[in-house]
């Protein structure tokens, strides 16, 4: 069986970080390992979802549609975006609700949704939603929102929506981002125990 | 280095992306020279070894001032029998194609490999959807085609194995999904590089001018057959048995693989996709009834296929483009979506699931420019003092992003630094205003002929050279006019003014990109003059700046709205477009998180509506 993440933010919060921490311990878990790490023009401020597929033999790097078994948001309208991937309640959703506005929605008049119309819009798709406010939490307490990502990582394996070893996932944390490794640490702990 | 992994231990098994694999393929090689100018999605392979050559210092690595001049550096390497290596993205092989095919005849001593990526759906390309498998077949030159990491990694090595055998340079061709797609890697040995060689001269394989010519013409048809006979039933394979056949390449491989176990189906995966082996074929044709080829952009395997079933399989049905786009990338679903009707597969039913996405409804995302942007600083000031009936000549960089709202400001985009010629063109037959813009390493790229080309003839456009100080669109990487090069080694930059100066133009001006008043009235006088005007908008790139300033231990002053009911600031909103300004419940705030601090919201705005802060939180990583 073929475990398919979709990992989605903004060009600039850590979603191809997340992805490369996530590949290296599933790697170590002894996983076959597949995706895709888009880089260049859709970086600069633009929607970058980053498929990440783990089995014992995994063939295309992009997930088939509807066949996501988890989609993590580190924008909730770029988690939104990807339903693509998302099956028919069969998909878990982990979304950080710290908000991105695109300039587009104030240029071209597009409403920016709120957190409860988008768990509307994903709800047919969910088969849990965890919402979570990472970004704003790591603001507050570590003083940059940047380790949201690796709180998301945390809130995914604590409610065992990650087949990947805590172990690996720690040991990955270290060796790839070593810089501002306490924080991580702390931002993943805080995600193990947040209650949703 | 980006990724420690690629030089982890023979036997290990590690995580790497398809470019990198094909840098540690190099590795197992031991090349000797690489030489690339940065085109994604080939980038990460020429990073990746630039990041070699300066840990280890075994290789010698440059960033060359375009593809061109890359591709040439190689081959006079691999003529001196030293192995060599450049990577460039398909208009790349555009750039070094008027030395690509004759040094293809001349061939080359040690091993010498072409990795060009290609861009279906144009991920991270504009311009056109190219297919350059036309050239291997143009150019007679032998093609590898990986369909994953581990053999991006694999083939590399065997394409200079190839290469040195039969003495001609050898093509890999990788597709966005090969390059950019992450996967396990074991890993082999790597070989030390040999580096220093001789240029023997040798008439019989230089001189190509007829009758030589012709002579070297037949050589190299010979090569090809005998790589043909040797590679092509031995890198070739066939999965399975039935009496519908499927044939494929690349990532493709990797979606028909996707459709599962499939009963009566036989698979063949081509390696060599250049030549092709009729041999290969013929066997795999033989006693099938239907045969899809699955392959993305154009027919080239199939025409190849139709020419070969006409001997061996004349009855056979062939399905390819008939069925599957020539249009586009490819996915699982939309070959799994082609092939069903005709191996009785089941197609998943998406109705309720087209339905349920239909209600999703959120604002557009388009890709801006990063906060701080100086091009963002130099779009507006122009647009400020000349308005909107001027054409604007877009050229490929960052500034590509100035075609979306609300600049809009890049009227076409060609190829790179065709901004000068095609304006050169549109000035000599209209009387129309027109502004060129082109970046800093764009210009040093194929900027210079066109603007030699201005000078000599007469034409009086302005020219806006945005010089962000690196080739900012492709990760960062040094140009010529940049302080320190590929190997680390401190140089001395080259100036565009000088440049431009030393063509004969009278108006070069240099302007500080995030000062408006310097900016604004240089544009001022020097677009009413009537004489070809150069000015130099320079201003580092905001992102290298926040790493510059981070890694000196400093912060970046931020700014805050003081009065967030100013008109001024919501005009800001819409007409400066900075992803930090942000409209909340009718009033204007900048992000402090996601604010740059250029600081230039701050000399558009009323005064007092905008100040720095002046402690800011230290920020760390």
């Amino acid at each position: 069986m073929t475990y398919n993440i979709l990992l989605t933010g903004v060009g600039g919060e850590g979603v191809l970080v997340t992805s490369v921490i996530l590949a290296k311990a599933a790697n170590l878990d002894g996983y076959e390992v597949r995706g895709t790490q888009l880089h260049g023009l859709a970086q600069r401020g633009g929607s970058i979802p980053t498929h990440l597929r783990l089995g014992k033999k995994v063939y295309s790097p992009i997930i088939p549609r509807s066949e996501a078994d988890l989609i993590l948001g580190l924008e909730p309208i770029e988690a939104a975006r990807a339903c693509f991937y998302a099956g028919s309640h069969k998909t878990n959703f982990i979304i950080d609700t710290y908000p991105l506005r695109p300039i587009y929605a104030d240029l071209l008049g597009q409403k920016y949704p709120s957190n409860e119309s988008i768990s509307k819009m994903i709800e047919p798709f969910a088969k849990k939603l965890i919402m979570v406010d990472a970004s704003n939490i790591c603001y507050k307490k570590l003083g940059n929102p940047i380790f949201g990502n690796v709180m998301c990582v945390g809130v995914a394996l604590a409610n065992d929506m990650l087949p990947i070893s805590e172990k690996n996932v720690l040991r990955s944390l270290k060796e790839i981002v070593p810089r501002g490794l306490e924080k991580n640490l702390k931002a993943f702990r805080m995600g193990m125990d947040f209650k949703g | 280095m980006e990724n420690p992994e690629v030089l982890g231990k023979e036997g290990k098994r590690v995580v790497l992306l398809g470019n990198e694999a094909i840098a540690r393929g190099a590795m197992e090689s031991g090349v000797g020279v690489v030489a690339c100018y940065p085109g994604t999605p080939s980038s990460e392979v020429p990073m990746t070894l630039s990041d070699v050559a300066q840990e280890t210092k075994s290789l010698y690595f440059e960033w060359s001032t375009n593809e061109k001049v890359a591709y040439e550096v190689c081959a006079g390497a691999a003529w001196s029998g030293v192995r060599a290596l450049t990577a460039m993205k398909h208009f790349g092989l555009n750039v070094a194609a008027d030395s690509f095919f004759p040094v293809i005849f001349t061939g080359v001593k040690g091993g010498f490999v072409v990795v060009v990526a290609d861009d279906p759906l144009g991920h991270s390309s504009a311009q056109s959807e190219q297919d350059t498998r036309f050239y291997y077949r143009m150019g007679k030159v032998p093609c590898l085609e990986p369909s994953d990491t581990q053999e991006s990694k694999d083939l590399t090595k065997l394409a200079f194995e190839i290469s040195e055998r039969y003495e001609i340079p050898v093509v890999l061709r990788i597709t966005t999904m090969v390059s950019h797609s992450a996967g396990t890697v074991k890993l082999g040995k790597i070989r030390k590089p040999k580096t220093t060689g001789k240029f023997v001269k040798d008439l019989k394989r230089y001189y190509n001018i007829r009758p030589n010519l012709q002579v070297l013409h037949a050589k190299l048809i010979e090569k090809l057959d005998k790589i043909e006979k040797e590679y092509g039933m031995r890198l070739n394979r066939i999965e399975g048995r039935g009496s519908l056949g499927i044939i494929t390449s690349g990532v493709s491989y990797q979606y028909v693989k996707e459709l599962g176990r499939l009963s009566n189906v036989k698979i063949a995966k081509l390696n060599l996709t250049h030549p092709i082996s009729k041999a290969f074929v013929s066997k795999f044709l033989k006693g099938l009834k239907t045969v899809i080829v699955v392959e993305e952009l154009e027919p080239v395997v199939e025409n190849f296929v139709r020419e070969v079933a006409k001997d061996v399989n004349s009855g056979l049905k062939i399905h390819g483009k008939d069925i599957m786009s020539r249009v586009g990338e490819y996915t699982p679903d939309s070959v799994l979506q082609a092939v069903a009707p005709i191996l009785k597969l089941r197609k998943p039913d998406f109705r309720r699931h087209d339905q349920d996405l239909k209600k999703i409804k959120i604002p557009v995302r388009k890709p801006v420019f990063c906060p701080g942007c100086p091009h963002r600083s130099t779009f507006y000031a122009v647009r400020k003092v000349m308005g909107d009936n001027v054409v604007w000549a877009g050229d490929v960089g960052c500034y590509v992003l100035g075609i979306f709202e609300p600049f809009e400001m890049q009227d076409f985009m060609i190829s790179m630094g065709a901004s000068l010629g095609l304006t050169h063109g549109i000035k000599k037959v209209s009387k129309q205003k027109a502004v060129v813009f082109i970046g800093d390493s764009t210009f040093f790229h194929n900027g210079m002929p066109g603007l030699v080309n201005m000078a000599r003839h007469g034409t009086k456009p302005l020219v806006m050279i945005m010089d962000n100080g690196i080739t900012a669109m492709t990760g960062h990487q040094p140009h010529p006019g940049t302080e320190i090069d590929g190997m680390g080694i401190r140089r001395k930059p080259i100036l565009i003014e000088d440049v431009a100066r030393s063509f004969g133009i009278k108006n070069v001006r240099v302007v500080n990109a995030f000062d408006q008043k310097s900016l604004q009235s240089a544009i001022r006088e020097l677009s009413k003059k009537d004489e070809l005007c150069v000015i130099v908008s320079r201003g580092l790139c905001r992102l290298v700046m926040k790493r510059n300033v981070r890694a000196q231990g400093g912060t970046l002053t931020k700014f805050k709205v003081v009065n967030n009911q100013s008109i001024n600031c919501k005009e800001l909103v819409k007409k400066f477009a900075c992803p930090a300004m942000v409209m909340k419940g009718g009033k204007v705030f900048i992000r402090e998180d996601v604010c740059l601090g250029c600081g230039v919201c701050m000399q558009l705005a009323g005064k007092g509506d905008i100040s720095p802060i002046v402690k800011g939180k230290k920020e760390k990583e």
